[in-house]
């Protein structure tokens, strides 16, 4: 493999501005990014610093207004909003802060969603979402509604979820940001863990520095840009 | 595609099932709508059944010129050998009526006098469902009973029950093909005028049957003309035109019906339209996620789509389903001026209501769906 095979994610000059009222506002101005495949990448910084900003346009839910964005080796610049929704499904888990999981479906139901458009049948879809619930931890819990859950029991649903779909890259916003600190260090056991013993690459936006100790790598934003980067 | 349609489709069940009250109380809305439209539609194709002339129809009424109401209208009988005179005449049966009500009401009960040994000969489509043709040739004051108006009044063979001055027991219940039969009581002629204050050898009207439909206008001219110059003047007509002009005013207010109809419809338009829309608004970063997961626009608002569908077809379903029964169960017949319209449900008319709310469940979630599949993905997962 070379180094261009090697890596995941490549920003060049990647700009986000949008309108809010009459003034522009521009979260990502020029920012220049290459990740690695099976890389563990956590994003810190202030409040409004362009973290989510680049995490949505990596995800492929948002779109760049100037620069170039290639993630898992496809231009993500020149899909149509059909075939961005379809590219998601097979090369991105996406983690929420708060979870999002579908009210009205049991934990079983809501990690199959993005299976759902496949063409897979009954049986394989439930080998996989079983396998997935199994991974987390949570194959015991696979009937319950998310009311039924505890806040880090509905985290590990939503990775599951994200998962599901073998998906090369997981991008995670805040994870452990509404959990308390055992279900914290479970979630972030299982990032690590899918990281290390699975390959997966993860980019990881929180604010929280024990958080960030997991990752391979720390970048800082600020205003929009790059400030530094360590190694973890 | 067809699988995936499914699995959209079940999604789209599965928000509606667990969302319980919220799709009770819409369904109950639109089971209500289509209760009223289904009601109102059974009544305008009644009416459009008794009224409208069809190619096959034979069969004329001889009235009294110039009344309106089977009280008024006195013909002499012997008019009848006259009448079976003329040219492309099949067979003529003299019709003594007696109604309870000459007003319009919902309530009618209307007997039919005829000489009892042509009724089967004139009328061989009735049928005898329950009690005996033979009882009836023999008892004078035997009654063969529509069943509408036998369900209606709980009749069976043997009671006995009084109507319009009228004391009647009755032999037997008939069906026919011809909606009126069903909803009065045949009595033998002779019976009937003498218990009315007009006597012997005076009839409402008589029935004529032709040989064919193309006979019918000359034949009626000549009948006219016949009696013209008589003492009592007739005027003939094809049955189902003399129908829709003796019953003009009950033809009127069935006819203001349809407005009611258009109003159930549109209320049902409205309340999907909203219901869906509520929904679409309460799920904005619940259907971002969906796309965040790979699910493409299209996807998530086909999901909406089906959820308006659903609640058009599951409530139309109930709506009319309960209309047909209660029409079933409780039978009504329209009466004006001696004239009956049974209300008959039909299975074509459940059909055509859950079909239509089909097509309403669908045009209502069109502007939902569209808001949700278009709506930007960062800016839903904010709300």
């Amino acid at each position: 493999m070379n180094d261009h095979d090697d890596i995941l994610i490549r920003c060049h000059e990647l700009t986000k501005h949008y309108r809010r009222g009459d003034r522009t506002v521009t979260p990502l101005q020029a920012l220049d990014l290459l990740v690695s495949r099976g890389e563990y990448l956590a994003l810190m910084g202030p409040s409004g610093s362009g973290k989510t900003t680049l995490l949505n346009l990596v995800a492929g839910i948002d779109s760049p207004s100037e620069g170039k964005l290639e993630v898992c080796g496809q231009d993500l610049t020149q899909l149509s909003r059909g075939r961005l929704a379809r590219w998601r499904a097979h090369h991105v888990g996406y983690i929420f802060q708060l979870y999002h999981l579908v009210p009205v479906l049991t934990a079983f139901e809501n990690v199959e969603l993005p299976l759902l458009l496949d063409d897979l049948s009954r049986r394989e879809r439930r080998e996989r979402v079983e396998s997935t619930l199994a991974l987390v931890g949570l194959d015991d819990r696979m009937h319950h509604f998310p009311r039924e859950l505890s806040g880090g029991q509905e985290q590990r649903v939503a990775i599951a979820r994200a998962l599901v779909g073998s998906p090369e890259l997981l991008v995670a916003d805040e994870p452990t940001g509404d959990l308390d600190r055992e279900a914290a260090d479970a979630v972030l056991g299982l990032l690590r863990s899918l990281s290390r013993e699975y390959g997966k690459t993860i980019v990881m936006v929180t604010h929280d520095p024990r958080a960030a100790q997991a990752a391979d790598r720390i970048l800082h934003l600020e205003k929009g840009r790059l400030l530094e980067q360590e190694g973890a | 595609m067809f699988a995936k349609g499914l699995r959209l489709m079940l999604l789209a069940a599965k928000q509606l099932v667990r969302h319980k009250v919220r799709t009770v109380l819409t369904l109950c809305g639109v089971a209500s709508g289509m209760f009223l439209y289904t009601a109102v539609q059974t009544m305008q194709h009644s009416l459009d059944k008794a009224t409208r002339m069809r190619a096959a129809d034979t069969t004329l009424v001889v009235y009294r010129e110039n009344r309106f109401c089977p009280e008024t209208s006195r013909l002499p009988e012997f008019y009848e050998e006259e009448i079976r005179r003329i040219p492309g005449v099949r067979e003529v049966i003299p019709i003594k009526v007696t109604v309870n009500n000459c007003g319009a009401s919902l309530d009618v009960i209307t007997f039919r006098g005829v000489p009892q040994n042509r009724l089967a000969r004139y009328a061989p489509e009735i049928k005898i469902v329950d009690g005996a043709y033979e009882k009836w040739l023999t008892r004078d004051d035997g009654a063969l009973v529509g069943k509408q108006l036998a369900t209606r009044r709980g009749l069976q063979p043997g009671d006995a029950f009084e109507a319009a001055g009228v004391r009647v027991v009755v032999c037997g219940i008939i069906d026919s093909p011809l909606p009126q039969d069903n909803s009065v009581a045949y009595v033998h002629l002779a019976f009937l005028q003498q218990a009315s204050r007009h006597g012997l050898g005076v009839v409402t009207q008589f029935n004529v049957r032709v040989n064919a439909s193309e006979d019918l206008n000359p034949v009626a001219a000549a009948i006219d003309a016949r009696f013209r110059s008589e003492t009592d003047p007739t005027i003939t007509q094809p049955e189902k035109a003399f129908l829709a002009q003796t019953a003009g005013e009950l033809i009127d207010l069935i006819g203001f019906t349809r407005w009611i109809g258009l109003g159930a419809v549109l209320a049902v338009l409205g309340l999907i339209g909203n219901a869906v829309l509520l929904v679409v608004r309460g799920r904005v970063c619940e259907n971002a996620v969906l796309q965040t997961v790979g699910f493409p626009g299209t996807a998530v608002g086909f999901v909406v789509l089906c959820e308006g569908v659903l609640l058009g077809l599951f409530g139309s379903g109930i709506g009319a389903g309960l209309a047909t029964a209660f029409l079933v169960w409780r039978p009504f017949t329209f009466g004006n001026e001696g004239q009956t319209i049974a209300l008959v449900p039909d299975a074509s008319l459940f059909v055509n209501g859950v079909g239509l709310a089909l097509l309403l469940g669908m045009l209502a979630s069109l502007w939902p769906a569209w808001v949700a599949m278009r709506k930007p993905i960062v800016e839903s997962l904010r709300t």
